[in-house]
């Protein structure tokens, strides 16, 4: 993957354009509202694997898709906190489209946000490719893990599941939030998108 | 004195071999009312967006020479201090305001031009009520009609009261009352308060007599010419020959039996209100059927219904088959729709991407590409290949879009103002090859269209829309 | 109560209750919440729905740490109760304040720029467009002959395509409505953080606080 993406004329000024704002904004709620409608899929797995007590890996399964906000506003608008505020917004929209979380999609939000941002941090915002994609899953993977074990009561399951779960999430963000992700980047690099 | 005077202004798009704007040196006068006028992709918006200030702040060159305002550069004056110059209303109604309500949308522009709260009041009502919309004021700007909302944003250019309007082809959505309704607003704007009005459309219709001056945009030399008095009077005849359309048509069968798509026991309310009501109303195959109406009455939303976009009550037949039993990609590969808004339709990014697509998952093969490629000739589309699409003209954008659609060449196609922003040549070029769409391939077409003019050879049935009704008329 | 306060007041006290395993304050939350709500007239549609659908979240929930916790059914009952109070405490906010104000409160009083409080405002007031584009994008790939996926490239390729393009005519036409990033404005408008929204917020916080720290089950 090629750092050619975003509009590079303006470098000089900062990157909080009220423009990028709107974008970020936007991009978040298309995601928002995507996943708002697999809402029901969700339920479904639920119901599905309630009996056997296993109502926890729908989440986990899911987990990728509600988590691609963050690292698709993070390509698009490079700079320090774009990924957090696209996967945050992302997750508002849930709450005002009367999702089945509450005030707990704002606080999924913000976690899942800073997850996503701190792969990117700590890439120091300058490389934008297939390492920094992959540091940011692995930053939304720990932090989101580690809050669900606060949370959602992971931390009182025996260690066998625990890691069943950490394995399914991550493979469900590395396939959504890292391949599709990338795929979705590469489009818009070919076309030259981000001159628009 | 705030003439808006241009000189020595020359532009081009980055990455584009030509100059858009070549050398322009003009004033647009105080107080006076101009019309500027030039075929679809010529320039227009271009240099009303200049003259607006939006740029070279939005996009990613300048452009060589100078804009004044009386003796102010537009360089010169500070970001906040724009909007005292200078407003401006845009070609597409959508995405154009901020905030929820309309209220609201006043509110925030006076609060951005510094109002003092206590003078809000009383500038928001008389730019209502100047407007005629004072019951819109409550209303959520989403649920309106696309003419609603061009009064809306006419309401905020009242509000701001800057000496300079510029206005680019805001009625291209509005049907013929509002229209000149509105033509006559913005002239009691220049004469009773004082206004410049700088005006960009390319439909001449109810400005004769309205009008100070006259501007064509030169496709070909890429000047802007003031025209006299003959001259101007020679453009108005022109487009008036253009304009008389009277033409008997026939009335459909009584009987059911060419009939495609079929509505029986339908209603249509989508959101609340209810729209259409019909018990019995047929289209008919291989027959080309123009609706009219009012803005905001349902026909837009008929067209979602009849493509699964909105549920309404009642069923709805194509080829004898309720079309909820038909899978959605088969039905749509058979009913397909020409959306409104043109950027609805496209998935990619250049012209070319755009036409490939076409080419490679069209339902049949029916277009060469030979042919195609002299279809795009013909429309002055050619050797766009790498554009993207989002920046093509208002009107290239239509011109693309209904070539692509006519590639994918299927059995029903529904046409949504499917001219808009559409030159006379243009059109008549369009009215060409759905006419070949019909006659060669046996096509089924369903315009919905407020632009009349140009139509008469094509269309075969007209149904009007009005009172929650749709009834075959005998005249256009 | 202001908007913003009410904001931080429910997403401090949902983290809060994150942290603890408190059955009876979720409870309590949730009632408080609950008449809360009430109170402030809602209809039973949304009620209802409201308390269906994390249904299912809270019940999968509940059976698998019933089953493989190592805590036993009263912690399978503070994540179930957490869920709705999650679900409630949000209703507070979402069911009773509207996010114009919320963004007026944030420029106002939080001293947000206004670039960020319009920017998202503007975005968001176009969430009801947005859904009929997605639902546009996914018939209009139908009659090009594609299908569209939740996991489709193109789908989000289209939207960010259509978001790049909205933003740009919405940034300008903000920008021609006289709205310039950083530069002063009036207020119609004032809205002021009184003495009253602190004295609440204050009483509720420190009443959550206390109820956490005297009920322990
Ligand atoms: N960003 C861009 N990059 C390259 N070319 C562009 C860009 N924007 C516009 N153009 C081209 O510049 C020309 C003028 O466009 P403009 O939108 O000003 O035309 P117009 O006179 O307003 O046409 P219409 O009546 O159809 O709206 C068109 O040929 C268009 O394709
Ligand atoms: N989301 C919505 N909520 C409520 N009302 C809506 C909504 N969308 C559209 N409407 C209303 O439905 C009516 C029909 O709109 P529609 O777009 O079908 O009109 P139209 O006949 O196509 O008009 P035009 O000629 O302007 O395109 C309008 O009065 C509009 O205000
Ligand atoms: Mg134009
Ligand atoms: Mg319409």
């Amino acid at each position: 993957m090629e750092n050619k993406s975003q509009a590079s004329n303006n470098q000089h000024q900062s990157k909080w354009t009220l423009r990028n704002i709107i974008l970020i904004a936007l991009i978040a709620i298309f995601c928002g509202i995507i996943f708002w409608g697999i809402g029901f899929l969700y339920t479904a797995l639920t119901v599905a694997l309630t009996p056997i007590g296993a109502a926890p890996f729908a989440n986990d399964i899911l987990m990728g898709l509600w988590c691609m906000a963050g690292p698709l506003t993070g390509f698009i608008i490079r700079t320090a906190g774009s990924a957090f505020l696209g996967e945050f917004l992302g997750a508002a929209v849930e709450v005002f489209l009367g999702g089945q979380w509450g005030a707990g999609a704002f606080i999924s939000g913000l976690v899942q946000g800073i997850g996503s941002e701190l792969g990117f941090t700590f890439t120091g915002y300058k490389r934008y490719d297939w390492v920094s994609l992959n540091a940011s899953i692995f930053t939304t993977v720990v932090v989101t893990f580690a809050w669900d074990m606060i949370k959602n009561g992971y931390d009182k399951f025996a260690l066998p599941l625990l890691i069943g779960l950490f394995i399914t999430r991550y493979i469900s963000t590395f396939i959504f939030g890292g391949i599709v992700t990338k795929m979705i980047v590469k489009l818009l690099d070919r076309s030259n998108a981000f001159n628009l | 004195m705030t003439d808006v005077s241009i000189s020595d202004f020359t532009y081009q798009y980055p990455k584009s071999e030509t100059k858009v704007l070549n050398d322009l040196n003009l004033t647009f006068k105080h107080n006076h009312f101009s019309l500027l006028s030039g075929p679809s992709g010529s320039g227009k918006s271009t240099l009303l967006y200049f003259i607006a200030g939006l740029y070279p702040r939005f996009i990613g060159n300048d452009a060589t020479g100078t804009i004044k305002f009386g003796d102010t550069n537009i360089k010169d004056i500070p970001r906040n201090h724009v909007s005292n110059h200078v407003a401006m209303m845009f070609q597409n109604p959508n995405q154009q305001f901020a905030m929820d309500t309309v209220i609201h949308e006043l509110t925030f522009v006076l609060e951005n031009i510094q109002t003092q709260p206590d003078q809000m009041d009383k500038i928001i009502d008389h730019a209502l009520t100047f407007c005629g919309i004072e019951k819109l004021r409550d209303r959520i700007i989403n649920t309106l009609s696309g003419g609603e909302k061009q009064r809306v944003a006419l309401s905020c250019i009242v509000a701001m009261d800057a000496p300079v309007i510029v206005l680019d082809e805001p009625f291209a959505s509005i049907d013929p009352d509002s229209r000149i309704d509105l033509i006559h607003k913005l002239k009691e704007l220049q004469e009773k308060h004082g206004k410049t009005i700088i005006l960009a459309d390319h439909d001449l219709g109810n400005y004769q007599g309205v009008i100070d001056e006259f501007y064509y945009l030169d496709p070909q030399t890429h000047h802007i010419d003031l025209l006299n008095q003959a001259e101007s009077q020679h453009f108005f005849d022109n487009f008036e020959s253009t304009q008389t359309i009277d033409k008997q048509l026939a009335l459909p069968p009584k009987n059911d039996k060419n009939s495609v798509i079929e509505l029986r026991h339908f209603k249509l309310a989508p959101h609340d209100s209810l729209l259409l009501q019909l018990d019995h109303f047929n289209f008919y195959r291989q027959k080309t059927t123009l609706i009219t109406g009012a803005n905001g009455i349902g026909k837009s939303t008929l067209f979602n219904a009849l493509t699964k976009l909105l549920p309404y009550a009642g069923i709805i037949s194509y080829d004898g088959k309720n079309i909820k039993k038909i899978k959605p990609l088969n039905y749509a590969k058979n009913v397909t729709l020409l959306f409104q808004d043109a950027e609805n339709q496209f998935l990619n990014v250049t012209v070319k991407e755009e036409l490939d697509l076409s080419f490679s998952n069209r339902f049949n093969q029916d277009y060469t590409h030979e042919q195609v490629e002299q279809m795009l000739t013909q429309l002055g589309m050619q050797g766009r290949d790498e554009q993207v699409v989002y920046s093509l003209s208002e009107g290239q954008k239509k011109k693309l879009q209904i070539v692509e659609m006519l590639i994918m060449n299927p059995p029903v196609l529904l046409l949504d103002e499917p001219f808009k922003g559409l030159d006379y040549k243009s059109l008549r070029l369009m009215t060409d090859f759905l006419e070949l769409a019909k006659t060669k391939y046996g096509q089924t077409q369903i315009i919905i269209s407020h632009q009349l003019s140009g139509l008469e050879d094509l269309i075969d049935y007209h149904a009007h829309f009005e009172n929650q009704n749709l009834t075959y008329q005998e005249v256009i | 109560m202001n908007p913003g306060m009410k904001l931080l007041l429910v997403v401090l006290t949902a983290l809060e209750i994150s942290f603890t395993q408190s059955l009876i304050v979720n409870v309590i939350l949730i009632a408080i919440s609950f008449v809360y709500v009430m109170v402030k007239r809602m209809n039973f549609k949304t009620l209802f729905l409201l308390i269906f659908w994390p249904l299912f979240p809270a019940l999968g929930l509940f059976v698998s740490q019933w089953l493989y916790g190592s805590d036993g059914i009263h912690f399978a009952w503070v994540l179930f109760t957490r869920i709705y109070a999650y679900v409630f405490l949000g209703a507070t906010f979402t069911l009773t304040s509207s996010i114009t104000d919320l963004a007026l409160t944030l420029e106002q009083d939080f001293r947000l720029p206004s670039k960020f409080a319009y920017g998202v405002l503007a975005a968001f007031n176009l969430m009801p467009k947005i859904r009929e584009e997605v639902q546009i994008i996914k018939t209009s790939a139908l009659m090009r002959g594609e299908v569209f996926h939740v996991w489709s490239p193109k789908l989000y390729f289209k939207a960010i395509l259509s978001s790049i393009q909205w933003s740009q005519n919405l940034a300008e036409a903000m920008t021609s409505h006289g709205f310039v990033e950083d530069e002063p404005r009036t207020h119609y408008r004032v809205i002021r953080i009184t003495v009253l929204d602190w004295a609440m917020f204050a009483f509720l916080i420190i009443a959550v606080q206390v109820m956490l720290f005297f009920i322990r089950y």
